[in-house]
């Protein structure tokens, strides 16, 4: 096992402006191989420049790994302009102890992400396996696709332990999400498949959804264009049982929404 | 810039001037190919492919339709993005590339003039702005005049003078070069949702498109018209239609060219070789097409031929993207053009895995194969409707190479070893036929062997390509190869390509055609009739609707006087 | 005194291209037609800025043109997130040099979008749009739909040039030959004049979509018997007319795209124009309010790739807004400078976006004075596009306009200035030996 630890420096974001860094050159499939000296030199973005790992963090290094798997990267300091953490990662660990930047998690492969806090948008955006963990709120788009995409996230598992912005697993396709607090508007909207549980409340969730599963089990706010089929027991709780969007047409009409009987 | 310029120990295709291989020297003084030069700068292609600049007949890179489908795509644009050089501007997109892009990628193939076939002649501002920002390349464009109520009006009077007198008009306030058609009559109909086939009268209008076609094929030939008309007829991507498409060959026929060329230019017809009466029995008829096009000389026709993989497609054809957006219940735009035309945009995935899509993959390539006399028939992808136009090197080398056909036909859907001729076509392209299909037959096609494209004839553009390739190369993935990254590519007399890399990008020229009415009186009358429209039915006015002159900043122009 | 004719509004989307005015003495002296009043006085002109100024301790002194473009471009080129935004009240010209800046330094290059239709960018790039020109209703759509916005008020040439009171090839009646129907959280001047209107609670717009769409598609069964205050039958009234026209056409204001659901409102309300084209003809379009809003949208994307929102940061476009629009970058306090053009985001931005734009150097380059100038650093006067300097706008419907330039003046343009800041910021490059 080996761990690699990269604290955001003071003065990095001690100006007038916050000037966002991004880390996708800092997953463990990255620095695996490296020693200290190598991380250093490798380069992240720190607005329109690219600079030294080294000179926008503190960087230690402490035992060995024989494979990116046993790298475990840990992210501490002020990250709430870290941006990209674990970003397109395939294996290992990243852990960041603080609130996080948006697209942590992005397009990620395989390996793991704990964050100790909050995670702005777009964590999980294409998620494609692996798992993250936010243990705050997320913030919009939480697994959603990139703009224009028809698929979100299609694999892996993602549990957030407080709140969830808008359109969760937007284009969602696979995959898990549990929200353990309340979600905003439109969570699995337009979602193609996987599994959205949200232990909160929902409003308007599975708008022009044409497949997968949504589970709430707390109050909704519903759409008018879905159709109560009846009444359903999922691991000894009951739950009304909606088929939709049928704003999307019956054909397409293949979601499935569970709302927990009060 | 350089120049002066000698290229040489290159193996020279130059098609129009009868080159078939032959080691030449190829020498250029300010811009222009020259007998010989005095102090140039050598390019050494020892034992490499020498051909003029590449010409494209038919590629939507510009305007309002083709922004708009760049707009609703960032999932596109963020394939295949390169970060600025200091030559080069930032790069977007894989189907629809920004225009900075499409110049570059088109110069690296070796290209040096595109056809943009489709601009809404409301639009026609929009069109030229993008071409001020697409480097390198020389450009043209079509206004579209088929489904324009003025023409409408003058078909159904019968008054061919004016509808002369009204394209005349029409391409010099557009500063366009001919006349387009797309889907004549169904594309108004699709302001009320619905569609015409060849033959259906209008209720509005009371005409039919067979007219419509006969009355502009006339009209264009009235004046000595670089092109003929450029036609996207009615029905397109239907099964069974080419039955449709070879009455449409017939309408045209009897009209006199007024020059060396077709009457009519059918393009995409890999789109309108269908066979078949639904998807299920869908099956290619391209022979019966290729049949007709070796039989008649009024016709010319370029392929549309089927990249597999993601693409966008896009045309006037409001209807037809309708109906594949039905299809596939991806994003879809329209926009319907007052008084004019239309377009419609929706993304489409060519999968090998499909059927219909291996069938109609083939059906591009068959009309390439079973057309004998390459002159007739020019390589397009539509771009980007069958495909994106950097598929072009993949084409060249399918053309070439009967085993790479076969690989691939072993690879997609097996659908087509019984709907398709294909497999047992043994043809392979030359290089010289494939200097035609892509440069020398185009330049002819388009009118423009007589301005400096297409050949290496003295005076003569210096527009040259080499291609790091032996003539003898029979590999498909070396043609490939070559064909996508030139050795050079020499534009104007400038090297704005070295290895495959973009080392300068100058900007190109616009060519214009200005068709020369010579009845006062009866342009007199049709303008007075234009004012009428534009006062009742037009959102803007008749002054504020020609294209101005800051928009072609580099212009060329050629006089189309009337025809003797 | 001359009479200009064909002269076109710089002001609204509506570009109004028909508009005669009076010059005497190089001046705009009277509007004779074609212009509505706000128009008109925009044509007439106000107090302008005189001179370009820089900042010294804190107060505004006047110097020349090369002062000023000089600061400008050092204070650029030095950025690490610079932010280059407005763009929509200028043409096409000044957008081109102004995404080459952009890419020069590394910056972010926005329009006014991102405070108003770029949801409706958003929306469009989820599901498409099905559109037309403006002739293409004036001409054909026997039903108008208004929702969430109030031509009456805001756009009265809107309704009179091109839809519900114009007249047409198809409709030689006018409004009698057509329908109005209004969905607003208001009765407003223009719900008064429709045959319809249905007033929505706030917020509730994505509701109301799906149900109309739930009718069209066919299950009018299980809507419920009331969807954001709207009584069931009310919703299939509005279905029914959409099914019954031969041309609807809905626009849509800043009611939809400000409101809960934000862009997803306009996926939703497209959504609901594709399930009415199963029965007819329908088109669907965001009234845009500046009036080249779009047509910066337009260059930024064939140049781009991008509509607006896009980042440089890396050399390549990186568009995502939510995360690169000039209202994310402010409000998350991540520039470092900012050059704002023919614009005022002291006046339309959030609080947190002003504070930190007050706290970071300030480039402003406009004709006039606005909240913005007030704390700028450095104030580059502009000459007034369509009135005194000519260029591209584009149309809300994407009809391209050429504005015209109707009385000289000694201000540089929009164009020109930009121009010059980008050849010092390469010549500061050069130097630097990048
Ligand atoms: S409607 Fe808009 S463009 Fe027309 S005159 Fe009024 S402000 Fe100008």
């Amino acid at each position: 096992m080996q761990m690699i630890k990269l604290m955001v420096k003071d003065d990095v974001m001690s100006g007038v402006a916050k000037i966002p860094i991004e880390v996708d050159s800092l997953t463990p499939d990255n620095l695996f191989g490296k020693n200290e000296a190598e991380i250093k030199a490798v380069k992240v973005w720190w607005g329109n420049r690219q600079e030294n790992t080294g000179d926008l963090f503190e960087v230690s290094v402490d035992g060995a790994a024989g494979s990116a798997d046993e790298v475990k990267i840990v992210f501490e300091g002020d990250l709430t302009r870290v941006k990209h953490i674990g970003d397109g990662m395939k294996a290992g660990e990243i852990e960041a102890h603080g609130d996080v930047d948006m697209h942590c998690g992005a397009v990620m492969e395989g390996g793991r992400v704990t964050v100790k806090g909050n995670a702005d948008c777009w964590a999980g955006r294409e998620m494609r396996g692996g798992e993250l963990v936010i243990e705050g709120d997320a913030a919009d788009n939480l697994c959603a696709m990139y703009r224009g995409e028809m698929t979100g996230m299609t694999g892996g598992k993602v549990t957030v332990g407080g709140n969830a912005g808008e359109c969760v697993g937007q284009y969602m396709a696979g995959g898990e999400i549990v929200i353990k607090g309340n979600a905003d508007v439109l969570a699995g909207y337009a979602m193609r498949g996987g599994r959205i549980v949200i232990e909160g409340d929902a409003a308007i969730p599975g708008a022009d959804m044409i497949k997968g599963e949504i589970i709430v089990k707390g109050d909704v706010e519903m759409l008018p264009s879905f159709k109560y089929i009846g009444v359903e027991t999922i691991e000894a709780e009951t739950y009304d049982k909606y088929i939709g969007d049928y704003a999307m047409g019956e054909k397409k009409a293949k979601g499935t929404l569970y709302v927990r009987k009060k | 810039m350089v120049e002066e310029l000698r290229i040489k120990n290159g193996v020279v295709y130059d098609p129009i001037n009868g080159v078939n291989g032959e080691r030449r020297e190829i020498c250029i003084r300010d811009g222009k190919i020259v007998e010989d030069v005095m102090n140039p700068k050598v390019i050494d292609a020892e034992g490499k492919v020498v051909m003029p600049g590449g010409v494209d007949v038919h590629a939507h890179i510009a305007g309002g339709k083709v922004n708009s489908g760049r707009i609703f795509r960032p999932e596109d644009e963020r394939r295949g993005r390169e970060p600025k050089t200091k030559v080069c501007r930032s790069q977007s997109g894989y189907s629809v590339p920004n225009t900075f892009t499409t110049g570059y990628r088109y110069a690296k193939m070796g290209y040096t003039f595109v056809m943009e076939p489709a601009m809404p002649p409301l639009l026609a501002r929009h069109t030229h702005e993008e071409f001020i920002d697409i480097p390198i390349l020389d450009k043209a464009a079509l206004p579209l005049i088929d489904n324009n109520w003025m023409t409408f009006d003058y078909v159904k009077s019968g008054d061919s003078e004016k509808l002369a007198a009204y394209i005349a008009w029409m391409i010099k306030a557009t500063k366009g070069y001919g006349v387009k058609l797309v889907n004549p009559g169904g594309t108004d109909a699709w302001g009320w949702a619905k569609n015409q086939g060849l033959n259906d009268e209008s209720e509005d209008w009371g005409i039919t498109p067979a007219e419509i076609i006969r009355a502009l094929a006339e009209a264009n030939e009235k004046f000595e018209m670089p092109h003929a008309i450029h036609l996207h007829q009615n029905n397109l991507g239907h099964p069974g239609n080419f039955e449709m498409t070879l009455e449409t060959y017939d309408v045209t026929e009897g009209v006199k060219a007024s020059k060396d060329r077709s009457v009519t230019h059918l393009t995409h017809q890999q789109f309108f070789s269908y066979g078949g009466t639904s998807w299920k029995d869908f099956e290619s008829q391209a022979k019966a097409i290729a049949e007709y096009v070796n039989k008649n000389e009024h016709v010319s026709i370029d392929t549309g031929t089927v990249i597999l993989g993601d693409t966008t497609t896009m045309t006037a054809d409001g209807p037809m993207e309708y109906s594949l957006y039905q299809i596939t219940g991806r994003k879809w735009t329209n926009c319907d053009v007052e008084l004019e035309t239309g377009a419609g945009i929706t993304p489409f995935l060519y999968s090998g895995k499909v059927g219909v899509h291996s069938i109609q993959w083939t059906i591009g390539l068959e009309l390439m194969l079973l057309v004998k006399d390459p002159w007739k028939v020019a390589l397009t992808t539509d771009h980007p409707n069958a495909g994106p136009f950097i598929g072009y090197p993949i084409v060249i080398s399918t053309l070439m190479s009967k085993k790479r056909r076969d690989e691939v036909l072993s690879e997609i859907h097996s659908a087509v070893y019984d709907k398709s001729e294909l497999p047992s076509i043994d043809r392979e392209y030359d290089l010289n036929e494939i200097a035609i299909i892509t440069r020398a037959g185009t330049a002819k096609i388009l009118g423009l062997q007589e301005h400096g494209k297409g050949h290496l004839g003295v005076g003569a553009d210096g527009d040259v390509a080499i291609y790091d390739i032996s003539p003898e190369e029979r590999d498909a993935g070396k043609i490939q190869r070559a064909f996508m990254n030139t050795k050079y590519t020499i534009k104007g007399g400038q090297i704005v390509v070295k290895d495959g890399e973009v080392v300068a990008a100058p900007e190109g020229r616009t060519f214009l055609v200005e068709p020369i009415f010579e009845d006062e009186e009866i342009y007199k009358e049709m303008l007075s009739d234009l004012e009428t429209k534009f006062r009742d039915y037009y959102s803007v006015t008749m002054r504020n609707y020609p294209v101005q002159d800051a928009y072609t900043p580099h212009p060329y122009v050629i006089k189309a006087p009337m025809a003797k | 005194m001359t009479v200009v004719t064909d002269v076109v509004c710089p002001l609204c989307g509506s570009v109004c291209d028909d508009i005669e005015v009076e010059v005497e003495e190089n001046k705009i002296t009277k509007v004779i037609k074609g212009a509505c009043a706000v128009g008109k006085s925009k044509l007439q002109g106000h107090e302008r800025i005189k001179s370009p100024m820089i900042r010294v301790n804190g107060v505004l002194k006047e110097c020349s043109y090369d002062e000023a473009i000089k600061k400008a471009a050092e204070l650029l080129a030095k950025a690490r997130r610079p932010l280059l935004y407005g763009w929509s009240s200028t043409v096409c010209e000044a957008d081109k040099v102004g995404i080459a800046l952009a890419e020069e330094i590394g910056g972010v290059v926005d329009n006014t979008a991102s405070v108003c239709h770029g949801p409706s960018v958003l929306a469009i790039q989820d599901v498409g749009i099905p559109c037309c020109t403006l002739g293409q209703i004036k001409n054909r759509a026997d039903l108008v739909i208004y929702w969430g916005s109030n031509p009456a008020n805001a756009h009265m040439n809107h309704m009179k040039r091109y839809s519900y009171i114009s007249k047409g090839y198809f409709l030689p009646g006018g409004k009698k030959d057509k329908k109005l129907a209004v969905v607003d959280v208001r009765e407003t001047s223009t719900s008064k004049m429709a045959e319809l209107f249905a007033q929505i609670e706030p917020g509730k717009d994505f509701l109301l979509f799906s149900a109309v769409r739930a009718v069209l598609m066919g299950y009018e069964d299980i809507v419920p018997d009331e969807v954001g205050g709207i009584p069931k039958e009310k919703i299939v009234t509005l279905a029914n007319m959409i099914k019954e026209s031969r041309f609807f056409i809905t626009f849509f204001g800043m009611g939809v795209t400000q409101s809960r659901c934000r862009q997803n409102n306009i996926v939703n309300a497209i959504q609901t124009t594709r399930a009415g084209h199963l029965h007819t003809k329908g088109a669907i379009m965001p009234m845009r309010g500046h009036y080249n809003v779009n047509g910066f949208n337009q260059v930024c994307t064939w140049e781009t790739g991008y509509p607006f929102a896009v980042d440089f940061s890396r050399g390549f476009a990186w568009y995502n807004p939510g995360e690169t629009a000039s209202t994310d970058l402010l409000g998350r306090g991540e520039c470092d400078v900012a050059l704002i053009i023919a614009s005022d985001p002291a006046s339309h931005f959030p609080a947190d976006a002003v504070k930190h734009l007050a706290r970071i150097p300030v480039i402003i380059i406009d004709p006039y004075h606005n909240p913005t100038t007030e704390f700028a650093d450095i104030v580059i006067p502009s000459a007034i596009c369509g009135i005194e300097a000519e260029g591209s706008v584009y149309r809300m419907d994407n009809v391209p306009i050429r504005v015209r330039k109707v009385v000289n003046t000694d201000y540089m343009s929009d164009e020109e200035i930009v121009e010059r800041i980008l050849e010092e910021v390469r010549a500061i490059k050069e130097k630097e030996g990048e």
